[in-house]
């Protein structure tokens, strides 16, 4: 609870049409795209670093847990406040402050909503390569506090890459700024990696100055369906083990397959038990040699039929039905659980093995999504968590699935964040030592631990 | 595909980037997925019927843009509609709504009030009118009524004219219904004149149902089910008269034999219904009411009068309907090279812009071919606006209720079509229409109407 006195101080600093405490409203922060729910007990929409400074001067003076939010499509409960208190919700903060390619940056606040940082650049002929599924409503605050990804990133690396500069606020208040303008600076730390993916737990970033790239000449995309998930999976390992670096490489299976094309009817393949979505691009010379090396690789491994996207409309079809996967995922049932285990390239036959194995032990469905190209695999399974005998099968089934992952080498997640969702697992991956080095840190920064609590560190 | 029950939305804030409401607000509360999320806790009873409850499930326009972009297949639109219902009961709307749906819930009613207003805008002192406003618009921006409403005007069947290919009144290409709405009767007479002279000229017969009323769409909105099934009702009945009575010379002939045999007259006016092309709408909204909504309340036994007021509907009716309902862009769509052929030659070419209304874009999703016939035909000077499928904040009665939120959907349309240097902003919603005229000023000389009012001018007489 936050008392009169203190909200009278909260809507001091911002206006009040921007600090919400009824019942009505709080029930609108309570989630983001996971299963666990909690509410918190304000919202509050700052428009400046200033008053982000001072929320958090009298948030630490009264030790009011602070949740850091954007659009809320995190994957991992990562903004769900589960100890209540605080909810920062930067949505507000939504100016694009410059756009300079000729250095090739992009200045913003956190509100701006990634896709809208690709719309501002594109007339310029760049882009900002991360593109999670969520691209159209995240914020680009969000995709920085997650270090999110995206298929792109196979190619182009992930937002870490891309971070140039940051301001953060401290739980203190002390607002602080790192990085500068250039692409090569190794004045210091580089503490964008320890801001970046620290998922509200270290800082609230305020401004960022991101690095952007060209946009590609051309890009190509091809689809490739096969009679058998371990050829697909095969494929995969093959191409990117003899060197050739496409931009994307997604893997669908049969389940994840029929639910996109129940949604988007493109007559998509329903009987191929795995299928290959394959982007290149660079210079046009350069594409179609490549698409042909992969042609050569997908028939060596068994592709059955093998098409390429004929117009630019033909491929934004194929990606928004990639895009919508998770969401039509979340049809078949009441809830839906996506993991992103990820693991090395050459282990992924065995890892889709596993899963399904695993899976079939369960009597569970499983959807297997992949960004294949870099290991980084999306297991969903749909089910019904009001049903407590069910459920138990799921967390028993993802307990193994992240086992799995890690006796191969693998790690328990490429790009969706800890969250709530993985916090248990994380001693799979870490030794103690390593996990109290991370909570040595979140101490030092964060001495009464109102960032975030209840969360991975 | 069958409609997801709520528990089913994954949360994954794709209707956040679809939600007109929310990119103006930027607040969680203001987007369809937080609504659900606010109709599952008031469900399990975690939320009471209060007042703010109805004020952020009433924040909504209901343009249905969620309900198409949800990957999940959760019907968004069917799901506010039940839950205003039930919280109209628990808070019930301010008096200026309520009158609204007492004056459409009866012909008689709209009739007068339209006559009403007509005068009350006569005896209006100009300031008064300047110095008034509903919602963001001043009162003298507002349409004038009909001098006359439209149907009075029309001839209950307005025969086919000659065509170049062959068609006239004794060999007509087809025969078509329409729906002339509420807003067309009493407001924009020359939407309705312009529809009839365009269908003629193609070669159809044009059949305008004797006692239809307001859809009921509004009625929906603002929770009054039942007024709204009685509108359905009385509408559905007036469409199939409209669809079997005029069946050309089949029916004719089926009709001399119908004094000996119900049965053959039965089947011979089912025969008509069924050879009726389509059921035309020059307005989405009403269109939407009887595609999507009529089926679905025909369903509903919301009201104990319900079994009375529905027994002249044949029992597939609802659905036949539904399915020959068409949006008259759409519809001419079909006719695109005939209507281009029949131009007069030396058609005065007018610059326009077009606002494509919410249910054209997510009920009836006519925007492509309504552009392709901006390209095509002769009388048009199409210039692209980049926000053409953005919200004008209409919405119904949401102008009304929430002039702010509305007024910042409208700035930045409001910008770009003052700089396309356009005659002609082109929409085919009333309500649209009103918003973005009420929106221009005095000194814009950019005029708004229907497409078809253009077209019309274009065939000529």
């Amino acid at each position: 609870m936050i008392s009169p006195d203190l909200t009278k101080k909260f809507t001091a600093i911002v206006d009040p049409t921007r600090w919400l405490d009824k019942k009505e409203q709080l029930t609108c922060y309570a989630y983001d795209a996971f299963v666990e729910e909690s509410m918190p007990d304000a919202v509050i929409f700052p428009e400046t670093t200033d008053e982000v400074s001072q929320i958090l001067v009298l948030a630490s003076a009264h030790k009011i847990p602070v949740t850091g939010r954007g659009a809320g499509t995190s994957v991992c409960g990562a903004p769900v406040p589960v100890h209540h208190g605080l909810v920062i919700c930067f949505s507000k903060m939504d100016r694009i402050i410059e756009i300079n390619t000729r250095d090739r940056y992009i200045i913003v606040e956190p509100g701006v909503v990634n896709a809208d940082v690709q719309a501002a650049l594109a007339p310029y002929g760049f882009f900002f390569p991360p593109d999670p599924g969520s691209m159209n409503s995240a914020t680009i605050g969000g995709n920085i506090a997650q270090n999110a990804g995206g298929p792109r990133c196979l190619k182009y690396g992930v937002t870490l890459d891309y971070i140039l500069s940051l301001e953060v606020v401290l739980a203190s208040g002390k607002v602080i700024t790192f990085g500068s303008k250039n692409i090569k600076d190794v004045t210091g730390y580089k503490l964008a990696a320890l801001f970046c993916g620290s998922e509200g737990t270290l800082g609230l970033v305020t401004k960022a100055i991101l690095k952007v790239v060209p946009l590609p000449e051309t890009m190509k995309t091809i689809m490739a369906t096969f009679k058998d998930l371990d050829d697909t999976a095969k494929a995969v390992t093959d191409i990117i083990g003899s060197g050739i670096l496409p931009a994307a490489m997604e893997l669908m299976d049969r389940l994840t397959l029929n639910a996109i094309e129940d949604k988007a009817g493109l007559g998509l393949d329903r009987e191929a038990a795995g299928t290959l979505l394959i982007e290149v691009d660079g210079v046009a010379e350069a594409c179609d040699k490549q698409i042909r090396q992969i042609s050569e690789k997908l028939v060596a491994n068994h592709a059955v039929n093998i098409q390429e996207a004929g117009s630019a409309a033909d491929r934004e079809r194929l990606w928004t039905a990639r895009r919508s996967a998770y969401g039509v995922f979340a049809k078949l049932a009441p809830d839906i659980i996506s993991e992103d285990v990820t693991v090395p390239v050459s282990r992924i036959p065995e890892m889709v093995r596993r899963i399904t194995q695993i899976t079939d032990k369960y009597k569970l469905r499983v959807g297997v999504l992949a960004h294949a190209g870099d290991g980084n695999m999306h297991p969903m399974i749909p089910a019904d968590k009001s049903n407590a005998e069910e459920w138990s099968r799921v967390t028993a089934a993802f307990d193994e699935i992240f086992q799995a992952a890690a006796d191969l080498d693998g790690t328990l997640s490429g790009e969706h964040g800890i969250g709530l969702a993985k916090s248990k697992y994380l001693p799979l991956v870490m030794n103690q030592d390593t996990i109290d080095f991370m909570k040595t840190i979140k101490q030092a920064v964060d001495p009464d631990g109102i960032l975030n609590p209840g969360k991975f560190v | 595909m069958t409609d997801q029950p709520i528990q089913n939305c994954g949360k994954c804030g794709l209707c956040l980037s679809v939600c007109p409401v929310y990119q103006v607000l930027k607040q969680e509360q203001a987007s369809p997925r937080a609504r659900l999320q606010l109709i599952k806790a008031f469900e399990k009873k975690d939320l009471s019927a209060s007042p703010l409850l109805k004020d952020l499930v009433s924040q909504c326009l209901m343009c249905g843009a969620c309900k198409v972009a949800c990957p999940s297949g959760i019907n968004h639109y069917a799901k506010f509609m039940e839950m205003r219902e039930q919280l109209a009961k628990a808070q019930p709307d301010p008096p200026a709504i309520r009158s609204l749906v007492y004056l459409l819930a009866k012909e008689y009613r709209l009739r007068m009030g339209a006559g009403l207003a007509r005068i009350g805008r006569r005896l209006t002192p100009a300031a008064l009118e300047k110095k008034y406003k509903i919602g963001n618009i001043p009162v003298s921006r507002f349409p004038e009524m009909n001098r006359r409403p439209l149907r009075s005007t029309l001839p209950r069947v307005s025969p086919a004219k000659d065509t170049a290919g062959g068609y006239s009144r004794g060999n007509p290409r087809g025969r078509v219904v329409y729906f002339t709405g509420c807003a067309t009767n009493y407001m924009f007479a020359e939407t309705g004149q312009a529809t009839v002279n365009i269908l003629t000229r193609l070669g159809y017969e044009v059949v305008i149902p004797d006692g239809q009323t307001c859809c009921g769409i509004p009625m929906m909105f603002h929770g009054a089910r039942d007024q709204a099934v009685e509108n359905m009702a009385v509408n559905l009945t007036a469409i199939q008269e409209a669809m079997r009575e005029n069946g050309g010379d089949t029916t004719e002939n089926a009709r001399g034999t119908a004094a000996e045999n119900c049965d053959a007259m039965d089947k011979a006016c089912d025969e008509a219904a069924k050879n009726c092309d389509a059921v035309i709408v020059d307005c989405t909204t009403c269109g939407a009411a009887l595609k999507d909504e009529y089926p679905a309340l025909m369903n509903t036994n919301a009201d104990s009068r319900h079994a009375t007021l529905t027994q002249k509907i044949a029992p597939d009716m609802p659905e036949t309907i539904a399915g020959k309902t068409r949006d008259i862009l759409s519809f001419l769509h079909d006719h695109i090279d005939d209507l281009a052929a029949a131009m007069k030659q030396d058609t005065s070419k007018h610059k326009v812009i077009y606002h494509a209304p919410c249910h054209s874009r997510n009920s009836f999703n006519s925007m492509a071919k309504v552009l392709d016939l901006l390209k095509a035909l002769p009388c048009f000077d199409y210039i692209p606006v980049p926000d053409a499928a953005a919200c004008c904040g209409g919405g119904g009665t949401f102008f009304y209720e929430y002039p702010d939120i509305s007024q910042k959907m409208m700035a930045k349309k409001l910008a770009n079509a003052r700089a396309a240097g356009a005659d002609y902003w082109l929409t085919d919603c009333p309500v649209c229409r009103i918003n973005l005229h009420g929106s221009l000023s005095g000194q814009d000389s950019l005029k708004v109407v229907h497409p078809v009012t253009l077209i019309s001018k274009g065939l000529g007489e």
